[in-house]
């Protein structure tokens, strides 16, 4: 049996493959450019209505922008006699004569409550405890132009803590009335999908003995929405169609090649293709669907599918850097048993994030308002899955670290009796060695390359661009040049891993100063290993 | 799920790279000097008069009762240029007057306790004679103007009471759904300021002086002073994020401008007004320092080219209602105590006893339960 592609292909074919996954790359990247950015906010100041009769129940009541008595609450006359109970802070979503459209696929909202300093009362407590009678509902157009009525969509008394500061120093006395305090936003619901063309916020901030005790003046109440760009979901599906079929053909064509030898599939043959399906799995256009019906599951689905090709990455590079570390008996096949130890901080890592999820996207499902993070058992349960979690992938990047300093120093140990070898033996070896290497460091640079520009692209959306000539966009470039860096990676790894069927002749046929095309040696043939570099490190080994 | 952070949004301040990128407007009113190369013909005639700072005096008489856009014709002192801007953007003079009434307010709150007391007369011009010197003053009122009406559209914008705002980059495309979908609206606060750009600049670029006289300068100092005002709106507004990636994660994180209430404007430019410039006109129609040892102005600086008049008496022709009858801080060292409000003078002082709300406890809404205290407090007034 020959070994894999990667070690049979001559350089030139090598030199067009990789110009040919380069450019897929660049196109990639060029792609993200001429779409806008990933999300786009919009900020809504609320209307303040009037609730003649807040004790009826009927939750079908909604106030909108048009409602009958509006107040201003800097207006000290317009407040006079009334209640907590009967304001209601309306937001019609979105704003001007717009309708969300299904591509801008789900909605955040995010409270800012304007506190202002009042001499009536000291200055509030840092820490308050707010309680939120939140409602959605929704409406859609009719074809005739009009709007369906409002329709109920979700309703929660939620709690929420904000964080105000007020500035002693800048002003005294009775100078501070009406100076605002330094509040924190508070995040208020989540939508998975944006089935509906509008949505209209209803918001209490009720009164009682135990609720909304610290309050202070609130003047404003602003709601900010974040949404996908139409544009960026078109591109980034766009994406997702091409690789599909793209990843699904490979491994097809993979797995015919495994299945061609007459042999079972090796270990490392398994992980790839599951890898490829993964991948598959994360690239399937499910964002289609959601153009046409109601799936609020999305988000929660979109994180399980990155997070099953994380894991599944993770574990690659693990069994990767051990199917060339020979830490199987020899002669005896490597099975998935053997990385239990390296695996279990991938699996429960994963584990955890997923139950943090469901915690709080899964429960969203229900009740768009839940977060995780308000109540103190629920920040303790969040923290300490993500700090599990955080020691899993540690474990891991410890684990990983260690294989493969061992796999380097293995391959130093061999090279050194190298050139007591034959000269086309030696030539056969360090190329193999030299495109290890090589793809050792084409994975560092797309880790590497991953976590620069997510923090660049932090940094670049931290600071607003106003400027009219700039039309392209960074953010989506960088999001969409790491997602298809990633494909890429993939698809290279499944093609050159791939068995070879290139079949030699006994003697080596190394032309003098030609391209060298490596030769397996038919000593070597053994039947339970895939790749030459791994009977080399062995044979060397019983050496 | 790499790169999970605490989800809760972060906050951070950080200076719009934007108004670095665009350091070469800084000098806008510098340079423009040029533009008024061609127009030796002199002045023409001011064909408007006073200031459209006018239609805050007006906002609660004419406007609000119903939403609807005012006439343009019942608006006062709107330049022609202002007047075509109304027939295009009706629905935001709402916007403007309540801008205008809001710097009006500000004006008056930030100099209570100041010779000048910001105290508006029955006047096309408002503040009286006052704002035709080019004084300090001036300075504050035209930049506080210009912040007032950036302020108010760019909330208008969040208010939904304009028909487009950030979506439309001042013009307004046939297509304006499609760039919706494609690319969502733009930034509320740009959109502001660059309104108030065109609608406060455009009186001063629709007039042309000779290079280098008196009104040319005056030109070129309210165009940097409008520019600062417009600039105190960005510059006190606090950049806020809100990470939403995978699980929560900052993989995608999302930031929008937060604008800041209009008394944290005022205070920063107050601060401006004690650090204004004092700038003369050159022959080659610029500004320029009057002492060359002093730091060159930013944009975000005021400028004038007056010394203040002296508001300490009564004087019809400058407009100033002097200090008489005005009430100090004994104690005070600073422009609020009585020696400086006074110039000098003297006060009277009277005892009075006053009955005070202690003791509050505010319950919300909109209740408050307090006290009655009885105090007995000096009053002095100047003499």
């Amino acid at each position: 049996m020959p070994g894999t592609i990667l070690e049979n292909l001559s350089g030139r074919k090598l030199s067009v493959l990789v110009t040919l996954l380069l450019a897929c790359q660049i196109v990639c990247f060029l792609v993200g450019l001429i779409a806008p950015s990933p999300a786009r906010t919009q900020g809504m100041l609320s209307t303040i209505c009037v609730d003649e009769n807040p004790e009826n129940d009927n939750i079908n009541r909604w106030f909108t922008k048009k409602c009958p008595k509006v107040i201003v609450l800097s207006n000290k006359k317009s407040i006079t006699g009334l209640q907590a109970n009967n304001l209601v802070f309306a937001v019609q979503m979105p704003l001007y004569d717009l309708d969300f459209s299904r591509w801008q696929q789900n909605l955040v909202g995010i409270l800012q409550i304007d506190i202002v300093y009042q001499t009536e009362q000291k200055i509030v407590e840092p820490i308050i405890e707010l309680t939120l009678d939140a409602r959605l509902a929704y409406s859609d157009k009719t074809p005739d132009g009009g709007t369906t009525p409002w329709q109920y969509y979700a309703h929660a008394e939620e709690k929420r803590y904000m964080e105000c500061t007020f500035d002693n120093t800048a002003v005294i006395g009775e100078e501070r009335e009406g100076y605002p305090y330094n509040c924190t936003m508070v995040p208020l619901f989540e939508l998975g999908c944006l089935y509906h063309d509008y949505y209209l916020m209803n918001l209490r901030l009720p009164y009682s003995e135990s609720k909304n005790t610290n309050l202070g003046k609130v003047e404003d109440v602003y709601l900010h929405t974040i949404h996908m760009n139409g544009g960026f979901t078109k591109i980034w599906v766009g994406l997702k169609t091409f690789f599909f079929p793209l990843i699904v053909g490979i491994m097809v064509w993979f797995w015919k090649r495994v299945h061609q030898l007459n042999r079972t599939p090796a270990l490392l043959e398994y992980v790839l293709v599951s890898l490829g399906g993964t991948l598959a799995f994360l690239n399937l256009p499910i964002e289609y669907l959601s153009l046409t019906f109601e799936m609020p599951y999305m988000l929660l689905l979109s994180d399980i599918r990155q997070g099953i090709f994380y894991a599944m990455l993770l574990s690659f590079w693990l069994i990767f850097a051990g199917e060339h570390m020979l830490i199987q008996d020899h002669g005896e096949r490597n099975t998935i048993k053997m990385y239990w130890k390296h695996l279990s901080t991938i699996v429960i890592g994963c584990l955890c994030l997923l139950v943090f999820d469901l915690c709080e996207r899964g429960i969203q499902l229900v009740n768009p308002f839940y977060s995780i993070w308000v109540t103190p058992i629920g920040t303790n349960l969040a923290l300490s899955f993500i700090i599990l979690a955080g020691i899993s992938a540690s474990l891991y990047f410890f684990f990983l670290c260690y294989m493969i300093w061992r796999v380097f120093k293995n391959i130093s140990v061999r090279r050194s009796i190298l050139p007591s070898m034959s000269q086309a033996r030696r030539l056969h070896y360090e190329g193999i060695i030299y495109r290890f290497n090589f793809l050792m460091l084409a994975t560092v640079i797309c880790a590497a390359v991953t976590v620069i520009s997510f923090i660049l692209s932090q940094v670049a959306e931290g600071q607003n661009k106003w400027d009219e000539n700039m039309e392209v966009e960074l953010t989506s470039a960088i999001h969409t040049g790491v997602y298809g860096m990633w494909n890429v990676y993939i698809c290279a790894m499944l093609m050159l891993y791939a068995p070879s069927h290139k079949q030699w002749p006994n003697e080596p046929i190394c032309g003098e100063g030609e391209e060298v095309e490596f030769s397996r040696l038919p000593a070597d043939a053994n039947a339970s290993e895939i790749s030459s570099l791994t009977t080399f490190a062995a044979k060397a080994n019983i050496e | 799920m790499m790169l999970i952070r605490r989800q809760l949004e972060e906050k951070f301040r950080r200076k719009s790279s934007w108004l670095a990128a665009s350091a070469m407007q800084v000098f806008t009113c510098f340079v423009l000097g040029v533009f008024s190369i061609n127009s030796a013909g002199a002045a023409r005639r001011q064909q408007w008069n006073g200031t459209w700072i006018r239609m805050g005096m007006l906002f609660d008489e004419t406007m609000q009762n119903d939403q609807a856009s005012p006439s343009c014709k019942a608006l006062p002192g709107l330049s022609p240029g202002q007047g075509r801007l109304c027939q295009l953007y009706g629905d935001h003079m709402n916007a403007v007057a309540w801008g205008a009434k809001q710097s009006l307010n500000e004006c008056k709150h930030q100099f209570h306790h100041r010779r000048w007391n910001c105290s508006l007369l029955d006047d096309v011009n408002v503040f009286g004679p006052v704002i035709t010197i080019a004084s300090r003053e001036t300075a504050f009122a035209h930049a506080l103007a210009a912040a007032g009406v950036a302020h108010s559209v760019s909330r208008a914008c969040r208010d939904g009471q304009l028909s487009s705002c950030g979506c439309s980059r001042m013009r307004r495309p046939k297509d304006l759904k499609k760039e919706w979908v494609w690319g969502g609206c733009g930034d509320n606060l740009e959109y502001g300021y660059k309104f108030t750009q065109n609608f406060v600049d455009i009186r001063e670029r629709e007039r042309k002086f000779k290079r280098g006289t008196r009104e040319q300068g005056r030109l070129l100092m309210n165009l940097h002073n409008n520019e600062a005002g417009r600039r105190a709106v960005i510059k006190k507004s606090k950049v806020t994020c809100k990470c939403h990636g995978v699980s929560g994660s900052c993989s995608l994180i999302t930031c929008w401008q937060q604008l800041a209430t209009f008394r944290e404007i005022g205070d920063y430019l107050r601060d401006k007004y004690d650090g204004a410039t004092e700038v003369r006109v050159n022959r080659r129609g610029r500004l320029q320092l009057r002492d060359s040892r002093l730091t060159l102005p930013t944009a975000y600086d005021l400028v004038y080219l007056e010394d203040s008049p002296d508001y300490c008496v009564k004087d019809d022709r400058i407009g100033s209602l002097g200090t008489q009858g005005r009430s100090c801080n004994r104690t005070s060292p600073d422009i609020d105590g009585c020696n400086l409000l006074c110039c000098g003078r003297g006060y009277n002082t009277l005892k009075s006893t006053v009955r005070e709300r202690c003791q509050c406890k505010f319950k919300w809404c909109c209740q408050v339960e307090c006290k009655t205290c009885i105090k007995s407090m000096d009053v002095h007034t100047c003499k």
